[in-house]
């Protein structure tokens, strides 16, 4: 295995002395987070994860078709499907998912989501972020913040996007303004037939000799850094470096993004559809430290032929979503990962003349699981017509603050701009205190 | 949840709240400070809404972003950010709550004063002490009977401030003081009531009581804020050591006096010249963006004359490629690109405007010119391609709520006023009267927006509703041209509607031109930033005496922006950064050079290629980027040239030039460059992921130079780099297919990847290798020390 250290090299104590600078934090950035103000401890407890998964369902879920039923409400509002029971008592859901159904009780289904949003990329910026509007473009989502202040534990990178970022006409779930250091390592499509990460395998590996000998002729070339002190970007150029080259040589990224050493039994479980097998890497990719995976499940924007568009989907988010809970309760993951579905907004309670539903903000329903969530319940509540939330609604900065204290991220801490600007990492927003009893 | 009014307002404002959080958590001092020596002749008025209650306010961050001044408010409790309202603010704090928060009956029992000095419970805690000066200004305000705002209160003028600039040392401390000038000539100590801010925290420390502590050494400044008043002290903490006179011994040329009159005020030594195979790269790289080729490298080498430098300079000023680099540059400032959503151009709007800026550049026009006609641009794409830049800034918005106004500042003149938009702006004077007395002179264009199937979008010199008259009135018109001709009465009624769609279509045309100050509903005629004032006649162009103002030899703005963005672009970092945040409270890190540079370029009436060859030309610019132990954490004075990555097209080309294999890219043909590609929009992993600019607004920060894992991932590992080394016709199968001596190839390799000869080391290395390895491993050596140099930094940066 290839080590890109030279212990003993005049670059090696170069490194130590640009450490401090390294990774996005400029000497002045580091002076201000020594005195970012409200350190809180929060009761952690076995409310602490180590990572989470987010499924996220682009274009809005509707929450009529799926965990929102209204079998009392009109036609035109209460659709085609009927709820069926599920194992929790009184709790039904939609009968196109039937496999969930059998494991509800392993989650807490949220009925209250709201916000007052219909744009797909500002309610997509505002659900991954926790907060709304900048003029700087988007705000950094949760999980490049999640990045940003875990730094790099691993060889693995902290924050993966699985196949890749949601996207409209724009990319969302990026890091904005924390820069290309926390930007999501897009993972690719893990359900195609020879899947490989981009740039990660080589396409044909590289003998033990040349590796050596790049190694050998790289330190005698590469001496830029150290005639320059004190260059960030040279110093993060050789951190990245080294990180990348373990990242290619060590086998174990290669290992994580290895889904075909998954039995194959366990891989159909998922389901051989992208989000199957997306759903099934974003848990190898937590086992081995993985921070935060975005699950990215995009497509539900169905504003005609609702039925044929959420007959091609449900199935398959039923089948994957449904194997990853109960795979990583059996694996006990769920002791410390939390795995939140959710997209921007739900979906107009009437059926509109094109047989679709429409974007809405107001009600959309949540599904939360693991690391404390108490699994078999339902909160929130919304109205007959399933229009309006009445009964403890939550808004995007409330699920970005949930996700953050679980991760032991303080919400008020100051980010600053690269202009310097503290900016909260949330604004508004609460804790979700009932997800956990 | 807030609950906004239109989404998109509520967009808006949240955006520009970002600006302004400074959060709620500054600890309250002690007030002894509070000497007020005020009010001297009269006794003690009661204190004034405008001038004591809102800075009050201010100053303990009630009303900031983080707490009520955020749109939702706090609570139930509302203030607008900052202050820039105050009429709502009297009014929420005065008539809401069922009048709770003030109490003139029990004053003490107020809402306002027993949260904040909690004894009450106030989820933001004790913002100010009970029995303190600030508590007694809440207490006397109430006693008074709260007076309002009254507009017959002498304006403040401006604030004083002492010291202006300092020398410190570092952990050395000294205190601000403010003095406000008001238009009736009193005078007052508002030290306690300013508000302070560091340039740079980690230079320098100030707390909230104005004491400012040095940290390191450096230069940075301290802002004061006070109403909407800034001003800014100076403070220098130079090294000790003395630095021998002979390192400042020779300076030709003015630039480079400059530069070292900071470095010598600050005790910085600057580093040495940089030798002729580092400039000739550099020069190359950042004049035209392109790597120079190993002929160039030899011709450069041998060439003994003294003024080679000199003349390498002038002739790359003159090379197709200079065209192409600055008109990929002047792209990204003027955002041409194809629209995110609907767009009425296409690719094809997009190279027409590409073209027009490079045929601009080749025909020598000034920025001067080149802004004039960009900012003046009206009609369709096709007649004018510079439309573009309308058509991306105004998109399908009115020109008044669209981003125009925003983008002109910071494009032309380096100047944010966006925040200003909503709330007055927190780091300058600008106010939201400002941001709509600008915004006023785009209210006389109109985008007649047609899809690309149904004809050509164009732009109009005129209201939406004159284009809508227009519509109706060639409607009527028509209607004569009927055959058979309309009857007698109906042509009658269709002249009278003609002649009175001519009339409303000319009285709009002659309406004085306004706009609508949304929070305060006035009509606000166009005024330029500096607030001197625009007439214009009936019917007039509003830009044309905007345009006037703008590139005036005395305007600073127009000519700082291009000349700090000119000054980044060759030395690394701005004289002001950002680079395009040019403001009074952000001064130029040296000003006499600062100065100097305009006065240049207005004196050559914005040439761009006369400022660039000054800068090149000078020995700051032919300065080394290997560093001194004293001069090494300096980046802000030019000491040594300051390494970077280079840029996402620049580093392609490069990839391409030394492997000998160009990039494809869809839609063009082969060889065709990544600098020459007019349209951000074009599908190529690698300028996305090496960080292009986008163009989807103004802002310099849009070109990222970060560097990220997946780059280090893909110049290590990536297909298209593997493929490349060991390309059949690429450079190092052309040379192994030669007669080439492996001195011959290891030459070459270095001169085409690092643009110099190996050092002797190097070659030993590399020949060590070749010694090591089988004779038919020879070629996978070289393709091994092909791809070390194209991973090494001193291929990936500019140094």
């Amino acid at each position: 295995m290839l080590k890109f250290q030279l212990a003993q090299s005049p670059r090696r104590s170069f490194l130590q002395i640009g450490s401090l600078s390294t990774f996005g934090l400029s000497q002045a950035a580091m002076l201000r987070a020594a005195e970012s103000p409200r350190q809180e401890s929060g009761n952690a407890g076995n409310r602490r994860a180590k990572a989470v998964i987010l499924v996220y369902l682009g274009g809005g879920l509707s929450h009529h078709d799926s965990f929102d039923m209204k079998p009392e409400a009109a036609a035109e509002v209460r659709g085609k499907y009927l709820p069926i029971d599920t194992v929790v008592p009184g709790l039904q859901i939609s009968e196109m998912l039937p496999m969930l159904a059998q494991c509800m009780n392993k989650v807490c289904l949220h009925r209250g989501g709201a916000h007052n949003n219909d744009h797909h990329e500002t309610a997509t910026n505002w659900v991954m972020s926790g907060r709304f509007g900048s003029p700087f473009g988007d705000w950094p989502a949760i999980g490049a913040v999640a990045a940003h202040e875990s730094g790099f534990p691993g060889t693995l990178p902290p924050y993966v996007a699985i196949p890749r970022n949601p996207s409209f006409t724009w990319e969302l779930g990026k890091s904005a303004f924390l820069g290309g250091r926390y930007e999501s390592f897009r993972a690719g499509d893990p359900n195609e037939a020879s899947y490989r990460v981009r740039d990660l395998a080589p396409a044909e590996p590289l003998p033990d000799v040349r590796v050596q000998r790049r190694q050998s002729m790289l330190a005698a070339v590469d001496t830029l850094g150290r005639a320059i002190e004190a260059n960030d970007q040279l110093a993060a150029f050789d951190q990245f470096q080294q990180r990348a080259a373990r990242m290619v040589l060590s086998g174990e990224a290669r290992d994580a993004f290895a889904i075909d050493a998954e039995k194959t039994e366990l891989r159909d479980r998922y389901g051989r559809t992208t989000f199957g097998q997306s759903c099934l890497l974003a848990r190898r990719l937590v086992e081995r430290g993985v921070g935060f995976v975005t699950v990215n499940f995009g497509g539900w924007d169905h504003h005609a032929k609702i039925w044929e568009g959420l007959e091609k989907k449900l199935p398959d988010f039923d089948r994957g979503f449904s194997a990853l809970v109960t795979d990583m309760d059996q694996r006990g993951l769920l002791q410390d990962v939390l795995v939140v579905a959710m997209g921007e907004f739900g979906r107009t309670p009437k059926i509109n003349k094109d047989v679709g539903r429409d974007h809405w903000g107001p009600a959309a329903s949540l599904l939360f699981c693991g690391a404390g969530v108490v699994p078999g319940r339902v909160l929130g509540q919304t109205d007959r017509d399933g229009a309006q939330v009445v009964d403890s609604p939550v808004g995007p900065a409330d699920v970005a603050c949930t996700i953050y204290r679980s991760l032991g991220i303080d919400p008020h801490k100051h980010l600053y701009t690269p202009d310097g600007r503290p900016v909260p990492i949330l604004q508004e927003g609460n804790p979700i205190e009932a997800l956990y009893g | 949840m807030p609950t906004p009014p239109a989404a998109a307002l509520f967009l808006y404002v949240a955006r520009c709240l970002l600006g302004a959080l400074s959060g709620c958590l500054t600890v309250a001092v002690p007030l002894f400070l509070l000497a007020s020596r005020s009010f001297a002749q009269s006794p003690p008025p009661a204190p004034s809404f405008t001038h004591d209650i809102l800075p009050l306010l201010t100053r303990y961050d009630c009303n900031s972003g983080g707490c009520h001044g955020k749109l939702a408010g706090q609570n139930g409790f509302r203030l607008s950010l900052r202050g820039y309202a105050p009429e709502a603010d009297f009014e929420s704090l005065t008539r809401e709550s069922r009048g709770r928060r003030v109490n003139p009956a029990a004053p003490e029992s107020s809402l306002l004063v027993a949260k904040a000095n909690g004894s009450v419970a106030h989820a933001g805690g004790r913002r100010i002490l009970p029995g303190s000066a600030g508590e007694r200004l809440l207490l006397d305000w109430i006693r008074a009977g709260m007076p309002g705002p009254d507009s017959a209160e002498a304006a403040l003028e401006r604030l004083q401030i002492s010291p202006r600039s300092a020398v410190l040392q570092p952990s050395e401390q000294v205190r601000i003081t403010v003095t406000a000038h008001y238009a009736d000539g009193r005078q007052r100590d508002v030290t306690w009531l300013a508000r302070y801010a560091s340039g740079d925290a980690s230079l320098l420390d100030v707390d909230s009581s104005g004491l400012v502590q040095a940290l390191r050494h450096g230069e940075h400044v301290v802002r004061v804020t006070f109403q909407d008043q800034v001003e800014v002290a100076t403070f220098t903490m130079p090294r000790n050591e003395t630095l021998s006179p002979e390192l400042f011994a020779v300076a030709s040329q003015p630039i480079d006096q400059h530069v070292f009159g900071r470095l010598k005020a600050l005790g910085i030594p600057p580093s040495p010249a940089a030798d002729d195979a580092t400039f000739l790269r550099r020069s190359m790289l950042d004049a035209i963006g392109t790597l120079p080729t190993p002929a160039e490298q030899r011709a450069f080498l041998a060439d003994q004359s003294p003024d080679k430098r000199a003349r390498l300079i002038d002739s790359l000023l003159q090379r197709p490629e200079f065209f192409d680099y600055w008109a990929l540059q002047l792209g990204d400032l003027l955002q041409n690109r194809v629209e995110r959503d609907h767009d009425v151009r296409g690719r094809k709007g997009v190279r027409g405007f590409h073209q027009w800026i490079r045929q601009q550049l080749v025909a020598g026009r000034s920025w001067r010119q080149l802004a004039t006609d960009v900012l003046l641009a009206s009609g369709s794409t096709s007649e004018n391609p510079a439309v573009g830049y309308y058509i991306v800034t105004i998109g399908e918005k009115a020109a008044e709520e669209s981003d125009i106004a925003d983008s002109v500042a910071q494009a032309f003149l380096g100047t944010r006023i966006g925040c200003a938009r909503c709330h007055n702006h927190p780091l300058e004077r600008y106010t939201q009267d400002d941001y709509y007395h600008f915004t006023a002179f785009f209210t006389r264009l109109a985008l007649q927006r047609r899809s690309p199937d149904e004809g050509e979008t164009s732009l109009h010199v005129a209201t939406r509703h004159v284009l809508n008259l227009r519509q109706q009135l060639s409607e009527q018109q028509a209607k004569l041209q009927q055959t058979p001709a309309p009857a007698a009465d109906e042509q009658t009624r269709v002249q009278q509607r003609i002649s009175e769609l001519e009339k409303e279509i000319e009285r709009n045309q002659q309406a004085a031109v306004t706009v609508r100050q949304p929070r305060t509903g006035t009509m606000l005629p166009p005024r330029h930033l500096d607030r001197s004032t625009a007439a214009i006649s009936p019917g007039e162009d509003p830009r044309v005496q905007l345009t006037h103002w703008m590139t005036d030899p005395g305007n600073r703005a127009f000519s700082g922006a291009m000349v700090n963005r000119l000054w980044k672009h060759f030395l690394g970092t701005g004289l002001v950064e950002p680079v395009d945040d040019l403001r009074a409270t952000n001064p130029p890190s040296n000003t006499p050079l600062w100065d100097y540079l305009n006065d240049q370029f207005v004196q050559s009436d914005f040439d761009l290629r006369h400022l660039m060859r000054l800068i090149m030309n000078s020995e700051t610019y032919q300065r080394a980027s290997a560093t001194l132990p004293d001069n090494r954490y300096d980046q802000r004075f030019h000491s040594h040239a300051q390494a970077r990555r280079l840029p996402a097209e620049v580093l392609l080309d490069a990839i391409s030039a030394a492997t000998g294999e160009p990039e494809p890219f869809a839609g063009y043909p082969l060889g065709i460059r990544a600098i020459q590609v007019p349209d951000p929009g074009l599908d190529s992993y690698f300028l996305t992921l090496f960080g292009r600019s986008e163009r989807v607004t103004a802002c310099a920060c849009e070109r990222s130079g970060d560097v990220t894992l997946p780059q280090l991932l893909h110049l290590q590992n990536s297909d298209s780099l593997t493929a490349r080394i060991r390309a059949p016709e690429g450079r190092l199968q052309r040379l192994l297919t030669t007669s080439a001596t492996d001195t011959d190839i290891i030459t070459e390799l270095f001169q085409a990847v690092l643009c110099r000869l190996p050092r002797e080391d190097e070659r030993a290395a590399v020949q060590a290798q070749l010694a090591a390895a089988a004779t038919e491993e020879r070629a996978a050596v070289f393709q091994d020390l092909f791809w070390v140099l194209l991973n090494s930094r001193e291929f990936a940066f500019q140094h």
